[in-house]
């Protein structure tokens, strides 16, 4: 294909999807070198799950191409699929089955022959051996997790497509987690394509992000070059209604208003000289609440896009979207 | 996080190449199993699959208890000991067209969960699926069979016919089960609502169960029944049930029609499926 290298793990262009009326990703170009790993970076409806279902064959493209491990996705979808390795964000296994169970159904569904002695060695690495023999449903969320990114390893695939793979997952789990998608990549060069909406993720584990918001890529680049493009810093404020846009723009050193919701965002040249002035100018009793954005990937889609993803109820949020999930798969 | 398994053990990338992923043999045999030992383990689902047409025969079988056998024998138009050996092989039709609800409701469990997502980003086609769900839907059907034929006994119906021929009857039982579960699989493939199984049966279900003559003989029916009737599979296996188990005869041209209907079926529910069954 046009524009696609040999040593493309993930070469995309063009690609859209369109349902109705909406265009859930629209015409994006993409490109992640074998053995990256690359961050869809994005609020919640971004897009970002709807480039997997693209990328792994399961929707169909309404326009544009896209090659992953090196087949078309369009022309070849069975041989992509028998080379990718897929972790839902809600825990996808059959609660009705054993752990081994699970391991069995996809390496029928891979085709796979001699699959046993790999399925007890990730039991083994992930510490499910003990619990081999339990049904899934009556395990804790983690080992769900464990299980489900040692289905997507069984087949040995040579890349792995993660949807938010932290979501819901408690600090000690998520770390794990970090640690062995690191590792995945860097020691055996497994490209890694990963969505999140959590800022600190994709920092820590990308090497390329691409920031997404209603289905565009609005930037992309490796996350200190994303950073260098933010000039000054963001400072949130929550303040009473006598405080109107006229007054913080006449604050010396603010240079730029907006709002989000009930919040002031306003970019400063440099945070530490803006502050004493905002004080100065502002009535203390009408400022609720403060906050200093540093230079982060949040800055830069603030930047982009006016707005945050990580709203400040997300977290709670998430987890009841989360738990609720799991309960109506369990029912 | 165990020390005696190595990170690289687990994480080394596959060396060789697969070749063209065409066969559908592993895919199948993985599905199919699901959903047998789905079934087998879930004593509701057998429960729920038995009584249905137990309650059929216990009450509806019952209800011309008081009625002489000539006034039966009229009505039916056949030579019966009881209402009972005359409903048995109806009712083991009838209930072959709900079997396919059952496996609608397994499939929209699966997009429901996700899990129709897991199998469909594997090299399993949607055809796969959609037989292995069929079939495992006819399989399903079977069980009622040994039992409803031991209750029947059990109510003090004697049968004829050689076991070849019992072999035959079920053969079409499968047949016809097969077949509406494909048709059921097929109309709902794009849905993933609870409540379109339940919606769809009531318009399959119902009228193919009226307009045939697995309850009563569609010569007592008006004319416009009656040609729903000539053409209903359930028309068929009910007959050719019927004559075996109470004359030990076989119209093998009966068994020819649902062998027709059950590949029909198939087919284009196949075609139907690949194309539509969604994942979600």
């Amino acid at each position: 294909m046009i524009g696609a290298h040999d040593s493309d793990a993930i070469w995309a262009h063009d690609l859209t999807k369109v349902y109705g009326k909406l265009t859930a990703v629209d015409h994006v170009d993409m490109e992640v070198p074998a053995g990256g790993v690359f961050g869809l970076l994005g609020p919640n409806g971004a897009g970002k799950t709807t480039i997997i279902k693209l990328l792994t064959g399961l929707s169909d493209l309404s326009a544009g191409e896209a090659m992953v491990a090196g087949f078309d996705v369009r022309r070849q979808p069975m041989e992509v699929k028998a080379r990718i390795g897929w972790v839902a964000a809600e825990v996808i296994l059959d609660d009705d089955f054993t752990g081994m169970e699970n391991l069995w159904l996809q390496a029928k569904f891979q085709r796979l022959k001699d699959w046993r002695p790999r399925a007890n060695d990730l039991l083994r690495y992930f510490d499910l051996t003990d619990r081999q023999k339990d049904k899934v449903g009556t395990y804790s969320t983690g080992m769900r997790k464990k299980l489900e990114i040692a289905l997507a390893l069984l087949h040995q695939p040579s890349v792995i497509f993660m949807d938010e793979p932290t979501i819901g997952l408690d600090p000690g789990t998520r770390r794990m987690l970090w640690e062995l998608i690191t590792g995945v990549n860097k020691e055996f060069g497994i490209t890694v394509l990963l969505t999140s909406h959590y800022i600190e993720e994709a920092d820590a584990l990308c090497d390329q992000i691409a920031i997404i918001d209603h289905g565009k890529f609005v930037a992309t680049g490796t996350p200190s070059a994303l950073k260098s493009r933010v000039k000054g810093d963001f400072i949130e404020l929550e303040t009473s209604e006598n405080v109107t846009e006229a007054t913080l723009r006449a604050v010396p050193g603010v240079t730029e208003v907006r709002t989000q919701g009930k919040t002031w965002i306003l970019r400063a040249t440099s945070a530490e000289e803006v502050l004493p002035n905002l004080l100065a100018h502002v009535a203390t009793h009408d400022i609720r609440r403060i906050n200093v954005e540093r230079p982060s990937l949040e800055t830069v889609f603030l930047d982009l896009t006016g707005r945050k993803i990580e709203e400040d109820t997300n977290e709670v949020h998430d987890y009841r979207k989360f738990y609720a999930t799991v309960r109506r798969a369990r029912q | 996080m165990s020390s005696e398994t190595k990170f690289a053990t687990i994480t080394k990338p596959s060396e060789a190449p697969t070749g063209p992923i065409f066969g559908q043999g592993s895919q199948f045999e993985g599905l199919y199993a699901r959903e047998l030992l789905r079934t087998f383990r879930n004593p509701w689902v057998l429960v729920i699959t038995i009584v249905q047409p137990f309650m059929w025969l216990l009450f509806f079988g019952s209800s011309f208890a008081n009625v002489p056998l000539s006034a039966l024998d009229a009505l039916l138009h056949t030579h019966i000991q009881s209402y009972l050996q005359f409903l048995l092989p109806g009712v083991l039709s009838t209930s072959m067209l709900t079997i396919g609800m059952f496996g609608s409701m397994s499939t929209i469990q699966d997009k429901r969960f996700g899990y129709m997502k897991r199998i469909l980003l594997t090299p399993t086609r949607r055809a796969t699926v959609y037989l292995a769900k069929a079939l495992g839907s006819a399989t399903r059907g079977i069980v009622q069979i040994p039992v409803m034929v031991a209750a029947a006994l059990l109510f003090g119906v004697r049968f004829n016919g050689d076991p070849f021929l019992w072999g035959a009857w079920i053969l079409g039982l499968v047949l016809l089960g097969f077949g509406f579960s494909c048709m059921f699989l097929a109309v709902t493939a794009s849905s993933s609502d609870w409540q379109t199984p339940g919606v769809i049966s009531n318009f399959i279900t119902m009228p193919l169960m009226f307009a045939s003559s697995s309850l009563f003989p569609a010569t007592n029916f008006p004319s416009w029944m009656q040609v729903i009737a000539n053409w209903n599979p359930v028309t068929y296996s009910a007959l050719f049930g019927r004559d075996i188990l109470i004359s030990g005869i076989a119209h093998w041209n009966y068994l020819g029609y649902l062998a027709i209907f059950a590949v029909l079926m198939g087919v284009i529910g196949t075609l139907v499926a690949s194309k539509y069954l969604k994942a979600e």
